[in-house]
């Protein structure tokens, strides 16, 4: 491994994958930890509880269809709500750059509590630190949280034929913030997704036998999202361009920008892996939410002992969505 | 007949009617990412070799320009803006992200234009924007700097590393070592230039080309076009059959803008070396707002690196996987060379999107 930390560690790709397997696991390793899920998931006398945290160092602070403090809350819950469980409980710390205005650190508060409102969970501890200027960048929240697991819901073994679903629209968020980042002057409906998808996976328990996994794809977006369940699972997977789920606005931006919409980030949806008997009446069950009325079943494993996702493309070509090395930034011309 | 399907047929028939192996070079790194995301790469019949061109900006932009804004930024405090994707690109020994990180001097800008207002909230200090790209960012960097000049921005001025399309092509076709048989030309060039800027290529080396969009149907129709001229079927020729953006002349505000603004002088390209006429420079008019006269900085002579094939990978000599530094050593994260960085760069696009073949 190289001597210094560099910013490509945390982007959450590959070598955030290396530094995890390389570093953390090997000095926490331990059989929950090492399980790589989205929560760790342990047992009690009463059930199951997950546990999981994230952190928020995002710029834009605020967007299009969110802030930090939403992203803080949902990203934290949806965790949860991916691993099964539903969110009970979660902490919020603060570090805070010295000069942050307090309106701007209320609307963020507030938009906090609206979250926790909408999954039902509640903010039972936290902490404030107050850095000199130029220490963090603005404000940098942490959020844990812990949830009961269903205890109809585990996480199973990805066979052949398996169908894969994917609840909404896709790139929203990160286009959103594209947008933002780059201060490009283009007017339209562009938003984040971000949300909760709690509300969804609720409705779904009644299939919870024949799910066999689910995942956020937040950060690296839906082909980050598959190859990893691909890599885990040690099985090719298969998905269809013209299935996918993409508004035609954020197509037409990430076209503009040279951006890839299927390694932007969503944060309010869901890819589920499910036995193709149920996956028709598991789509029309996502279907009958608001947040999920985008859904579509986008591809499926075929089986094959190799970890490698492949785009069947429009015009009927074939392509390889390998995990993503380095950020995207648009282009010039 | 959906597009599916006739691009089926289209693949169907150049692959029964081409019988010998044809080099084919798509000049534009954004066709050569549109050509692997299409699935029109996997789909073309192994005797069809796609070659990548010179056309990433980022790709052919030298070490001495991005040495010499390090030097700005570190001996001038100016503020430094950019296109995104330069900010990865090494010098001779750092590149631009290493100066961002470490002081927050150096800003993205998505169109040049940005600078006029930059250029005020920066109230006095120095702004220089680094400006690179061929023809088609040319004209938006001239209304930039025409504007500066109006307004009376004293604090605005601009480290030029603009390249033209036809002096590198002729450098390409002229050497033949990497057997070309048909030309893509940049699509976004032509748009702004027109399709005649192109009609050199058939008609002094007779090679084939064709101009053609970005969509998947555009791309099959340019490879067909090419591969019935390079078969026989037609004569050597150049088409444009993006006729809907291309026009013969080009945009007449736009080459208008240029030849006000700009005069042409001799290059240095990345991997590839000095070639004359082939960049676009601050005319007399306009020289108070080139930023190495401004703050007195001389572009220096770098070595070529040792170990990186980036230049024979933009003229066509080689294939991305077959230059011996490639995922090996070279890749996204720690990029050799600039075809590895930016996301049009054919080596990063390679990597992104391909596999290495299996030997």
């Amino acid at each position: 491994m190289e001597e210094l930390i560099r910013l490509y560690h945390g982007d959450g790709g590959k070598h955030t994958a290396l530094l995890i397997r390389e570093l953390f696991y090997k000095y926490f390793g331990n059989e929950m930890l090492l399980q790589g899920l989205d929560a760790g998931v342990f047992h009690t006398a009463e059930g199951r509880l997950a546990f999981t945290t994230d952190s928020f160092v995002i710029k834009p602070l605020f967007f299009p269809g969110g802030d930090i403090g939403k992203l803080a809350v949902y990203g934290t819950t949806n965790d949860l709500a991916v691993s099964g469980a539903k969110p009970l409980y979660v902490s919020a710390g603060f570090i805070i750059e010295e000069g942050f205005k307090l309106d701007e650190l209320e609307r963020i508060v507030r938009s906090m509590r609206v979250a926790c409102q909408e999954t039902g969970a509640c903010i039972i501890t936290g902490d404030t630190k107050v850095v000199e200027k130029g220490a963090v960048d603005g404000i940098f929240i942490n959020t844990s949280g812990i949830g009961i697991v269903d205890c109809a819901y585990c996480h199973k073994e990805v066979k052949p034929g398996d169908h894969i679903i994917v609840t909404g629209s896709i790139a929203e968020h990160g286009a959103a913030i594209a947008l933002e980042r780059y201060k490009i002057p283009v007017k339209g409906p562009f938003s984040s997704d971000c949300g909760s998808v709690y509300n969804i996976i609720t409705q779904l328990k009644p299939y919870y036998s024949g799910i066999k996994l689910m995942k956020d794809p937040t950060r690296g977006g839906l082909a980050t999202a598959l190859n990893e369940i691909s890599e885990r699972e040690g099985m090719e997977s298969n998905i269809c361009e013209h299935a996918i789920p993409i508004r035609r606005e954020v197509e037409g931006i990430c076209r503009l920008l040279g951006l890839d919409p299927l390694y932007l980030a969503c944060e309010g949806r869901v890819i589920l892996v499910v036995d193709p008997d149920i996956s028709s009446a598991v789509l029309q069950r996502i279907k009958s939410c608001e947040n999920g009325m985008g859904a579509c079943i986008i591809g499926s494993f075929t089986g094959r002992r190799e970890e490698v996702v492949y785009l069947q493309t429009n015009i009927g070509g074939k392509r390889i969505l390998n995990p993503l090395e380095g950020p995207m930034l648009p282009r010039i011309c | 007949m959906d597009t599916k399907r006739l691009i089926t047929c289209l693949m169907e028939d150049i692959r029964k009617k081409t019988a010998s192996e044809l080099n084919l070079m798509e000049v534009c790194g954004t066709h050569t990412r549109a050509f692997f995301q299409s699935g029109i790469r996997e789909m073309l019949p192994p005797s069809i070799r796609l070659l990548s061109g010179p056309g990433c900006p980022v790709c052919v932009t030298d070490e001495a320009c991005i040495d010499a804004a390090i030097a700005l930024l570190k001996e001038k405090d100016i503020h430094l803006a950019t296109f995104g994707d330069m900010l990865r690109v090494r010098g001779t020994h750092e590149s631009l992200s290493d100066q961002f990180g470490k002081r927050g001097n150096v800003s993205i800008a998505y169109s040049p234009l940005d600078c006029l207002a930059l250029s005020k909230k920066l109230s006095g200090r120095q702004l220089v924007f680094l400006a690179v790209g061929f023809e088609t960012t040319a004209p938006s960097i001239a209304l930039a700097v025409k504007l500066a000049k109006e307004n009376g921005i004293g604090n605005l001025s601009f480290l030029m590393a603009l390249k033209r399309m036809p002096p590198v092509l002729h450098h390409i076709l002229a050497a033949k070592r990497n057997r070309l048989h048909g030309i893509i030309c940049p699509g976004h060039v032509a748009a702004v230039m027109g399709a005649r800027y192109f009609s050199f290529i058939a008609q002094e080396y007779a090679i084939p080309a064709v101009i053609c969009g970005f969509e998947a149907m555009d791309m099959a129709c340019g490879i067909y076009m090419l591969t019935r001229q390079c078969n026989g079927q037609e004569r050597s020729s150049l088409r444009n059959l993006y006729k809907t953006c291309v026009g013969d002349e080009g945009n007449a505000t736009a080459n208008k803008l240029l030849q006000e603004v700009f005069e042409v002088d001799e290059a240095s390209w990345r991997g590839i070396g000095r070639i004359k006429d082939s960049a676009y420079v601050l005319s007399s008019r306009y020289k108070d707002f080139d930023a190495l006269n401004r703050f007195c900085i001389r572009l220096s002579n770098p070595l070529p690196k040792s170990g990186c094939s980036c230049g024979d990978v933009i003229i066509g000599n080689i294939l991305p996987y077959e230059c011996r530094m490639f995922e090996v050593v070279c890749r996204p994260q720690n990029p050799l060379g600039p075809c590895m960085v930016s996301s049009e760069g054919s080596c990063a696009i390679y990597f992104n999107n391909g596999r290495v073949p299996m030997k």
